[in-house]
């Protein structure tokens, strides 16, 4: 999994995010993007000295000027989970597929319009994509 | 042994290995390597933020980090057999954090008198607190 992935995953998570200028940023992440800007709701900023705070309804980070960010650990189980459920769902995706090809190329013989048009769509699917088979 | 892979690639081979982390800001990070990318950016778990002090450390558990990669000064591999071979003696949070802090104290102190000192001669002193120790 990527790192950026991962914190697509943790959207709606509680989450500490700490800036190059030491500043600390605790909220529930309301979205990110590609470049790691981040988008926070029910914001307390620190700052570096932990001597002052601010607290906000809404605030956007820009990547650029994260150092790090700490996430809670529940957020990597999810991740495990989607990424069986996934899984689970692309083999059952390409087991129906599977099927459907064999039936259309199966049936060689008969040479009805409709079957024809299926046999030389089945085989074309099955061949079709980056299945490489040599 | 996988042939060599350019750039950030090869740190494919790091994943779920436990790793030392150096940012740029000195801070000592110790944790399970889970996720990586392009620019190393770093998803750590179950890690541990190492603090040491002359010849004591004290770990402060810290769960999940995702690091930005341009942050890391230093990232390796921790050869878990000699792991604890160092003379380094591991003490509880609160005593590293109270002997942090004095030597903190310390060193602050001295800056602080440099500066004064160099403004006395009509030098500019650099930064109090460096956010950047590689910069």
């Amino acid at each position: 999994m990527l790192p950026l992935s991962l914190l697509k995953t943790a959207v709606n998570h509680p989450m500490l995010v700490e800036l190059k200028n030491g500043e600390t940023y605790n909220g529930h992440l309301v979205n990110c993007d590609n470049w790691m800007n981040l988008q926070l709701r029910e914001v307390i900023c620190t700052s570096r000295d932990g001597d002052h705070f601010w607290r906000m309804n809404e605030c956007y980070v820009r990547g650029s000027t994260i150092k790090y960010l700490r996430i809670p650990d529940e957020v990597i189980d999810m991740v495990k989970e989607e990424n069986t459920a996934r899984m689970k769902a692309a083999k059952n995706r390409n087991r129906d597929q599977n099927n459907r090809n064999n039936r259309g190329g199966g049936r060689g013989g008969n040479r009805g319009g409709g079957r024809g048009g299926n046999r030389g769509g089945g085989r074309g699917g099955g061949r079709g994509g980056y299945n490489n088979q040599r | 042994m996988t042939d060599y892979l350019p750039g950030t690639a090869g740190l494919i081979e790091d994943i779920d290995k436990k790793h030392l982390v150096v940012l740029r800001d000195g801070r000592t990070l110790i944790g399970i390597l889970r996720a990586i990318d392009q620019f190393a950016n770093l998803v750590l778990h179950q890690t541990v933020e190492r603090i040491h002090v002359d010849g004591f450390f004290g770990d402060i558990p810290r769960g999940i980090f995702v690091v930005r990669g341009e942050n890391v000064a230093l990232f390796g591999e921790v050869d878990l057999e000699n792991e604890n071979r160092g003379n380094l003696q591991e003490v509880s949070v609160e005593e590293i954090l109270e002997l942090h802090q004095q030597v903190t104290a310390r060193k602050d102190e001295l800056e602080r008198r440099k500066s004064r000192a160099m403004r006395e001669r009509g030098l500019i002193p650099h930064q109090d607190v460096p956010d950047d120790l590689y910069f």
